[in-house]
């Protein structure tokens, strides 16, 4: 085997030249470029990942495009592109919600945690690598559905206007939150909790009023469905399908209220995982 | 000093899993940390990588405070064991390439290519991990564990899933890096002749404790007995302590 090159003992940076100081833009840019590279390659490896990507999508768009069909059939066609909206936007944020989580997941699965958990990376970096490449995964699933939308059903996403990039913004931004809050149960309670990663975000299904306007909802749930962003991006998108102007107004709550649920969701996961470390939780994932 | 651990304790419920640790671990030095199964090697390791936090005591590195410098501590830091996986689906470079990025390296393509050279592992390069034999898994991790060049190399049984030819091939590739670049080394093993041949200090662990520390001769010396073997059976059959 050959020798490793000789690094300079005499810096508090170590390997000086070879990594970037490690508090400076350009490291923490690369630490997050990492995370994002390594998520890349796993999906580019895994043709069952990239199938991922378009199966539930295109079951959800295939299921709801019939049933709209036959709605339309029934003289109410507003309620087509009314639900059809709603197929699309929900998969932005179930995808947002799922992607972060699952790539945290699989570092558990391949027992990888602790090898990226004694790396510089920050947990902001690790986090913002995670939801960087869930972008990626988001907009080419979106990218199918819409065009299969319009390929089978004549909808086409942008009718929606410019108010599509507020509305799948907020979205997005609610997704990550949920991610990080099922990441923080997964460090708390363990191995045991990745079913939350799944199924937290449909908690919110019935609150948001995706599919119907939360007017319909009993008073005491439509009082919580104000607290939920996705609910104001819903019910925002069937007034400007039904011909009325973007609720900015509406937008804007749910942009406050996006800044009050990752506030929260970052605070939990500092402090799941510093009570993971506190109990030796963490170590437990390498077993 | 490259590492500082003093009064190092965690306690699990009502186990006291590590009861007072301190040890230094200067440049250049290869140290080992033996002990029977349970003793607190582990948690004493992934406390110095802050992964456990101790309930007292402090670890210093570089004359940082970790708790306090974890980005800055880290960065010159690394870690293998052999319970640790890989990204499975990843090819061998893309594992390297990813941890040369979240060390942060300028170039890690270059550095990469520098590991895969020094740890003999280009025919791997393009294998997917999950391919890998048990014994190519740990010259991949060993390779993850030098991409850094760290400062500080803990290891935690890094031999144990190789053959002998390959365990002292490595073996005497950490030797060479340990002298020739002054990076330190802390190991654990339950393979005693790699400690005796290796390790400059020893630190005996028993029931959380550091009950004797000393060369390999040394603590033969002082257990009345013939090697390292016969120590590690009086430690963990009888609890015993140097005379």
């Amino acid at each position: 085997m050959t020798t490793s090159p000789v690094m300079p003992m005499d810096s508090v940076e170590g390997a000086a030249g070879l990594a970037y100081p490690p508090l400076s833009p350009a490291a923490r840019r690369r630490r997050i470029g990492g995370v994002v590279a390594r998520d890349l390659a796993a999906l580019r490896r895994s043709p069952i990942r990239v199938f991922e990507i378009v199966f539930w999508p295109v079951i959800e768009l295939v299921v709801w495009g019939y049933v709209t069909l036959f709605l339309q059939a029934q003289k109410v066609p507003f309620i087509v592109s009314a639900l059809l909206g709603a197929v699309l936007l929900w998969q932005v944020l179930h995808r947002a919600s799922n992607e972060v989580a699952i790539g945290f997941l699989e570092d558990i699965w391949s027992r990888n945690l602790l090898n990226v958990q004694v790396t510089p990376v920050t947990p902001a970096e690790y986090m913002t690598g995670l939801v960087l490449f869930s972008l990626t995964k988001i907009a080419a699933g979106i990218t199918i559905m819409a065009l299969l939308a319009y390929a089978l059903y004549g909808f086409g996403l942008l009718t929606i206007g410019i108010g599509l990039v507020p509305f799948m913004a907020v979205l997005m931004v609610m997704g990550w939150s949920l991610a990080i809050v099922a990441i923080s149960c997964v460090l708390r309670f363990g191995e045991g909790a990745q079913v939350i990663a799944w199924s937290l975000v449909f908690v919110f299904q019935p609150l948001a009023g995706v599919f119907y306007p939360v007017s319909v909802l009993p008073e005491a749930l439509r009082a919580i469905s104000a607290f939920v962003p996705a609910t104001h991006v819903f019910e925002g998108m069937r007034a400007v399908l039904n011909g009325g102007a973007i609720p900015w107004d509406r937008l804007g709550a749910a942009a406050v209220l996006d800044v009050a649920y990752v506030a929260l969701a970052l605070w939990l996961y500092g402090l799941t995982l510093r009570h993971a470390r506190t109990k030796g939780r963490l170590s437990r994932f390498g077993e | 000093m490259i590492l500082e651990a003093v009064s190092l304790v965690k306690r699990f419920g009502d186990v006291r899993a590590v009861d007072g640790i301190s040890l230094t671990v200067g440049q250049g030095e290869i140290a080992g940390l033996l002990g029977p199964n349970g003793a607190g090697k582990s948690t004493t390791l992934h406390m110095l990588l802050g992964l456990v936090t101790p309930d007292s005591g402090e670890v210093r590195m570089f004359g940082l405070d970790l708790a306090k410098n974890r980005t800055e501590v880290l960065s010159q830091v690394n870690f293998s064991a052999s319970y640790l996986g890989l990204p499975g689906v990843l090819h061998v470079r893309e594992v390297l390439n990813a941890f040369a990025r979240l060390y942060g390296l300028r170039h890690p393509r270059k550095r990469v290519e520098e590991v895969i050279d020094l740890l003999e592992i280009g025919p791997l390069a393009r294998r997917k991990v999950v391919e890998l034999s048990s014994g190519q898994h740990t010259r991949v991790q060993l390779a993850k564990a030098l991409i850094n060049e760290p400062r500080l190399l803990i290891l935690d049984e890094p031999t144990a899933a190789l053959d002998p030819d390959a365990g002292d091939r490595i073996r005497a590739m950490l030797v060479r890096i340990a002298r020739e670049s002054g990076t330190a080394l802390l190991i654990t093993s339950h393979n005693m002749r790699e400690v005796e041949r290796m390790c400059e200090r020893i630190h005996f662990v028993s029931a959380g404790r550091i009950v004797a520390t000393g060369t390999a001769a040394e603590l033969a010396s002082d257990f009345g007995v013939d090697d390292l073997e016969e120590v590690f059976l009086k430690v963990a059959r009888e609890g015993a302590v140097p005379a």
